[in-house]
């Protein structure tokens, strides 16, 4: 017995002293363009991405992949997961103290933005090094900050969009265009629209609680306890007093939005909402959503951000990623990612700034069908608040009004 | 010889089951007191002290506990019934194979299946609305997310029932069942008393152990409650995994400090039924 015990505790023995550290890695920051590119030429770089798309999962597998490996030869590969997973995969990888991350790139921003500053998983600044960010536009207050924080060149801007109500012209023609009218829009139409318990349910409430401040800025600045607890409990008023007359009575919220889109579809509901302008020009080209479809910004304003792609600290290939970052932000993949019968998302890209050609292609873009594009929206937009308010809102919805 | 197989077979079992409960266990236990984990900052016992004090965990236990006994309940009540009433019919192939083939169903497809079926917009309720029972979609019953987690037990039961029905058409079988029973008719038993004194309480006994272990099961399962619960109160296994997710890292402990209750609450009471199995010992 005592041999089997022995034999036991030396495989846990080696088993944990296999588990070491490698080389140090090259400061990229200090190097040429030159000797990114050549030292990223046969890698591969390990994407972290929200696939819950197949538009967006077509563009990057169909189109920057191969053109990756083409141009650049890099191999890039895709993995699934987005803000709370990325956070935690850093976290764990944090805590190992592993020096070889197992992703090099993340599509973030925001919170998950807020959390990887927190706890220090984010590699930078690179912004600057990158050639194609001359053609981006660092001034502009809605790239070059991510929900009240300054990118500082941590992050790259990747694609920009504005939140958007949503709703079926032959069920409504008048839909709401803020709080007083959304009261009187839910008592004609009982159980037709509802809250989302996530991150675009919690966009809406806190454009809500923008026009609660009384204008479009209210809630920009640092966080305020003050200011919060006052206009959040107006919110809990407004929504408990209304919630009767929400889907299934609001006795229970739907956990995501994307069960929102199938309630939508069905008839379910009758008025939504979603980040890229509502998303609605590609739900009626996939057949889910009905032509009827019509997209609207609220009076008060939506809100309009960028997400952006980031390096994480322990990656194997900062200067593959860099490169894959790059081609990214290039005009010709921007171009193509703007393509309205693709991914149809708004540039980050200053079209002023581009050479020639380009200006013409971005310019001759087709017109969106169904949905309503940026520009129509832009003069509703206001910016995200500070990330303690998304915090604070996701806690208090749940305290306030679902377990009331 | 068999000494040795013995110590292999118990070297495995520790290696591959007993060590990363163990290690994660261990994990758990001190992530929940603030001694690791990258946002903590050392021994402390507020998250221990906020998670007992609130009221969640409990309401969770109770609603979960409820829920999968309910489960477990209406399962082997409907197996016990289709045993006993159509025992001969499983000899033909085909039925045989309706009965079982849900077994074959994981959870998750079960759980969505039963959302396109019972949601408000679903499959019932629209041929509902086509023979004019219902005029709107509001108006179809309130099945899935729903507070009595109807969509949750219904689940349950279909991925239960197959199991059970098995399980008992081979005691049946193995017991003898259907000699005592006739052996009691000829001794003036009717129907009902050979089900009541016969049948059943043989059946049940012998299955004990495994209803209280698939109680367990339902208490801590998390796709089906996931799909079809509703935000509050929340399942078991979705309260813990939600917690472990959020967006504060600060309070990620707290999640920890309810998979670490969970755990022992769990395991205590598993010991206390092998114990009592010792006893026994001639259950399953």
């Amino acid at each position: 017995m005592q041999k089997y015990a022995f034999l036991l505790l030396s495989t846990i023995a080696i088993f944990f002293i296999s588990c070491e550290g490698s080389e140090e890695s090259k400061d990229w920051k200090r190097s040429s363009w030159n000797e990114i590119e050549e030292a990223s030429i046969g890698t591969t770089v390990n994407f972290m991405m929200w696939q819950g798309s197949p538009i967006i999962n077509d563009y990057i597998n169909n189109y920057v992949k191969p053109t990756l490996k083409e141009k650049y030869k890099i191999n890039l590969s895709i993995s699934s997961g987005q803000g709370p997973e990325i956070v935690q995969l850093m976290m764990g990888e944090k805590q190992a103290g592993s020096e070889e991350g197992q992703v090099d790139m993340v599509w973030i921003n925001g919170e998950t933005f807020f959390q990887l500053r927190k706890i220090e998983a984010l590699w930078g600044p690179f912004t600057e090094k990158l050639p194609n960010a001359q053609y981006i536009d660092f001034s502009d207050p809605f790239i070059n900050t991510d929900f009240q924080q300054e990118i500082n060149g941590m992050e790259c801007p990747w694609g920009i969009s504005q939140f958007a109500l949503v709703y079926d012209s032959t069920k409504t023609t008048l839909p709401p265009k803020d709080l007083g009218e959304l009261e009187n829009f839910v008592k004609t139409h009982p159980g037709a629209f509802t809250i989302s318990n996530d991150f675009s349910g919690m966009t809406l409430l806190k454009c809500f609680m923008a026009e609660l401040s009384g204008s479009p800025d209210g809630l920009d600045g640092e966080f305020n306890q003050q200011k919060y607890d006052t206009l959040s409990a107006q919110l809990w008023n407004y929504i408990n007093r209304n919630k009767k007359y929400f889907w299934k009575e609001g006795k229970t919220f739907p956990k995501e939005h994307s069960k929102m889109d199938q309630m939508f579809s069905s008839g379910e509901i009758v008025l939504s909402y979603g980040f890229s302008e509502g998303g609605i020009e590609e739900k009626v080209l996939q057949g889910l959503f009905p032509e009827s479809t019509k997209g609207y910004a609220w009076e008060n304003g939506t809100i309009l951000n960028s997400n952006y792609l980031g390096i994480t600290y322990n990656s194997p290939t900062k200067a593959a990623a860099m490169q894959v970052i790059n081609f990214m932000i290039s005009p010709e993949a921007q171009l193509k990612k703007a393509d309205p019968s693709g991914m149809n998302v708004n540039t980050v890209l200053e079209i002023s700034r581009l050479p020639e050609a380009y200006i013409s292609s971005f310019e001759k873009i087709a017109a969106r069908k169904y949905g309503p594009s940026l520009e129509e929206l832009s003069k509703n937009a206001i910016k995200e608040p500070a990330p303690e308010y998304m915090l604070n809102i996701y806690e208090d919805f749940r305290t306030y009004v679902i377990e009331k | 010889m068999k000494n040795k197989e013995k110590h292999i077979g118990f070297t495995l079992f520790v290696v591959f089951a007993v060590l990363p409960f163990t290690l994660a266990f261990g994990y758990a236990i001190l992530y929940s007191f603030g001694l690791i984990g990258v946002v903590n900052e050392g021994f402390t016992l507020e998250f221990w002290k906020e998670v007992l004090t609130s009221s969640t965990l409990g309401e969770s236990f109770l609603y979960s506990a409820i829920i999968s006994a309910v489960g477990v309940l209406l399962s082997v009540s409907l197996a016990l019934w289709v045993v006993l009433k159509f025992k001969e019919s499983f000899n033909n192939k085909y039925l045989s194979f309706i009965i079982y083939m849900p077994l074959a169903v994981p959870g998750i497809v079960s759980a969505f299946f039963t959302y396109q079926l019972f949601a408000q917009a679903g499959f019932f309720a629209r041929i509902s609305y086509h023979f004019n029972w219902i005029n709107s979609v509001q108006q179809f019953p309130d099945l899935v997310n729903d507070n009595l987690a109807i969509g949750i037990i219904i689940t349950f039961i279909s991925l239960l029932t197959p199991f059970f029905i098995l399980l008992y058409l081979n005691i049946y079988k193995d017991e003898k069942i259907e000699e005592l029973s006739q052996l009691s008719k000829a001794l003036g038993a009717n129907k009902k008393q050979v089900a009541l004194k016969v049948s059943l309480p043989i059946m049940l006994k012998k299955s004990w152990v495994l209803i209280l272990l698939y109680f367990i099961f339902l208490l801590g399962a998390y796709e089906v409650p996931l799909i079809l619960g509703q935000e509050s109160p929340q399942m078991l296994s979705v309260l813990i995994l939600r917690e472990l997710k959020q967006f504060d890292l600060t309070k990620i402990s707290e999640g920890y400090v309810m998979a670490v209750v969970y755990t022992m609450v769990i395991m205590s009471a598993t010991l206390f039924i092998f114990s009592r199995k010792k006893l026994r010992n001639n259950a399953y």
